[in-house]
């Protein structure tokens, strides 16, 4: 039989008992679109973790203090990662050249009569060269191409200066929108702004700002915001000692391991860790590199996607299991037709290509449905899983051809036994 | 020409311990435009030589000859390929697919040949033959049970095959309907058609023009039953 014919008469056979057929696809209908849906949502989670992580420069490590949840707030352990740990780093530790200490807090920032509750970075006089290196947020309209300096982030004044930060002057430098806020158009430069209840005055005011990344623009405000010198906001806008966030640069990347072991013997030194009995140290502070957090993800992602693969692998099984019912049923009913087929010249190929192409469009038609649903629940799935979903493109061929394969697998012996039949036996067949 | 000729014909069934003779080296000759019924009781083997007759079944001893071609010992897709194009059967209850119109039946056997130009033409003419041109895209459910056997006959003629089968062909129908079909029988074999019929009805095996009994596995009028014999 033609091919052509061989698909006609395959889509009578299925198009006979819509309602037996409709049912039985959806095993595999289920079974796809939860294969899309999840591969969006291990997508979703690499693209979220590659935006959050991006900042970490390959040459720079980040040193935290390890916090602890202590009477519902959290607390620092050990020794407070400090000011002054992050100032004596580069002279003593030979691969740090460089580092940058930064803290962050909320305060209320007021002039004359208008204020505005905003989150302050307290950072050193190059923290603009570290906003260059993270690469996440330009001057609106910057091309692409063009090299960025940061002379370019300023609109109007200046940025503080490494004696400013010294002294720990009080300088600001405002967000855009939150000069824009407050001034309502005024000239801010030279103005004396009220941080909580410290004066300080306005020395400059940021570019307009946007998030580098389109996709990222709804969800950044990168026009909110106060640089200040750290050591002011360090000595003025906190109650006790705040520990600061310390991102050391390395000289030499391929080091990146050994500078983590001369750091922590210099953090040790400094906050009289010694070696405990077991041969550890009880650190109070941890350090992450980028391909820590890279190592990390790329861990979790093979967890996930093994758990992804036993899903697939149990509701695409269950599918199958149905269309292979639901076939056997069919050749069962339909063994006197069968006879008449090989009474008038059927072979066993024949027949084994009518019932085997059956099933593949059963289970085809399912996977379609089921790339259809998956990509329909992918929203709801990125509602439950705070807006991190994505469609991989990779996953509907995939999902479609692990339909089409299933169909094959399970339509194979229910079209042998049909082809297996005896012609004399199956035209008695009542 | 011979259209038919078996040598000692034997098909022998084995239930649990026992062997069944069903038939005992049946010899057999027909030539082109016969109209040959096969007659007797139950059991006598009719159907197991109409089987073998109709390439769906393979003897356990002897030779068949179809058109003089040894087609005893083909394989099951040979087998199938043989009454494909050169058998046409026209079955007590029909055996029409149920979900086909009258013309999509016809063309059945053509879909499963080696068969260019227009199948749709060629099956169109075979229900013309058989009186049905106006019931083509009538489905078997719509049609009479005369007409339902004339879409047999005309499926088993679309294939211009050597030689038509027919199994009790009136059994399932009234007898002036019967008598009908009988008569469209009787012209096709005028036509050059070779038709061999089983039935239980003398009155209806009266249309051919030869008689064979059957008793016990083998042919008790006509030629010698045996070659020993």
């Amino acid at each position: 039989m033609s091919p052509l014919n061989t698909l006609l008469t395959a889509l009578r056979g299925i198009s006979s008992n819509a309602l037996r057929t409709a049912l039985t696809t959806l095993g595999i209908v289920i079974g796809v679109a939860s294969v899309i849906a999840t591969l969006a949502l291990g997508n979703g989670a690499r693209a979220a973790v590659n935006a959050n992580f991006r900042f970490l420069g390959s040459d720079q490590i980040q040193i935290d203090q390890d916090l602890q949840l202590k009477n519902g707030q959290m607390q620092a352990v050990g020794k407070t990662l400090t000011y002054e740990d992050g100032l004596g780093m580069a002279s003593v530790v030979p691969l740090v050249d460089r580092a940058e200490m930064t803290v962050s807090g909320s305060a209320k920032l007021r002039y004359s009569r208008q204020t505005v509750d905003l989150t302050f970075q307290g950072t050193d006089a190059g923290a603009l060269l570290t906003v260059i290196s993270q690469g996440q947020v330009q001057p609106v309209g910057w091309p692409s191409n063009k090299a960025l300096t940061p002379k370019d982030f300023i609109g109007q004044g200046r940025f503080f200066t490494d004696a400013e930060v010294l002294d720990g002057d009080a300088v600001c430098v405002l967000g855009y929108q939150t000069a824009l806020d407050l001034f309502e158009g005024d000239n801010p430069i030279g103005q004396t702004v009220w941080v909580n209840r410290k004066s300080c005055q306005v020395i400059g005011v940021a570019a307009e700002l946007e998030a580098v990344s389109v996709e990222n623009r709804i969800n950044t405000r990168p026009n909110e915001g106060l640089f200040m010198p750290v050591s002011f906001a360090i000595q003025n806008l906190f109650d006790t000692e705040p520990w600061v966030t310390i991102i050391a640069h390395v000289t030499d990347e391929s080091k990146m391991e050994q500078a983590k072991a001369e750091i922590a013997t210099y953090l040790r030194q400094r906050h009289d860790i010694t070696q405990g009995p077991d041969g550890n140290y009880a650190d109070d502070f941890h350090m992450t590199t980028k391909q820590d957090v890279l190592g990390a993800q790329q861990q979790s992602a093979a967890t996930f996607s093994l758990l992804l693969t036993a899903l697939a692998v149990v509701s695409l099984v269950v599918g199958g299991i149905g269309i292979m019912n639901v076939m056997l049923v069919s050749v069962s009913e339909r063994t006197r037709e069968i006879g008449v087929r090989m009474a008038v010249g059927a072979r066993s190929r024949d027949v084994v290509a009518q019932f085997l192409l059956e099933a593949v469009l059963l289970s085809a038609g399912g996977g379609l449905l089921g790339i259809a649903m998956g990509v329909l629940t992918i929203p709801i799935a990125a509602s439950l899983n705070q807006g991190i979903a994505l469609l991989d493109p990779n996953s509907v061929p995939l999902a479609f051809g692990v339909s089409l394969i299933t169909g094959l697998v399970f339509g194979l012996y229910p079209a042998l036994r049909a082809a297996q039949l005896d012609p004399i036996e199956a035209l008695r067949y009542e | 020409m011979k259209i038919i000729q078996t040598e000692n014909l034997t098909r022998t069934y084995v239930v649990g311990n026992s062997t069944v003779n069903a038939l005992r080296g049946v010899n057999l000759d027909v030539e082109v435009g016969e109209f040959v019924a096969l007659m007797g009781p139950s059991g006598s083997g009719k159907s197991t030589m109409m089987h073998l007759l109709g390439c769906l079944d393979t003897p356990s001893a002897g030779r068949y000859l179809l058109e003089e071609r040894d087609v005893s010992t083909l394989t099951k897709d040979q087998r199938a390929a043989v009454r494909n194009n050169r058998i046409g059967f026209v079955f007590q209850t029909f055996n029409l697919l149920p979900r086909l119109n009258a013309l999509e039946n016809v063309v059945l056997p053509l879909l499963y040949g080696r068969n260019g130009g227009d199948m749709n033409q060629r099956a169109s003419e075979a229900l013309e033959r058989v009186g049905l041109t106006s019931r083509a895209q009538h489905r078997p459910n719509e049609l009479s049970g005369g007409e339902r056997q004339r879409v047999t006959i005309a499926r088993a003629l679309v294939t211009n095959p050597a030689l038509i089968l027919a199994d009790e062909p009136t059994g399932n129908l009234d007898s002036k309907t019967g008598a009908e079909i009988m008569r469209l029988l009787v012209e096709l074999c005028a036509e050059e058609h070779t038709i061999l019929m089983v039935t239980h009805d003398a009155k209806v095996a009266a249309h051919a023009g030869r008689i064979l009994q059957m008793q016990d596995g083998e042919i008790v009028n006509g030629r010698p039953a045996s070659v020993a014999a």
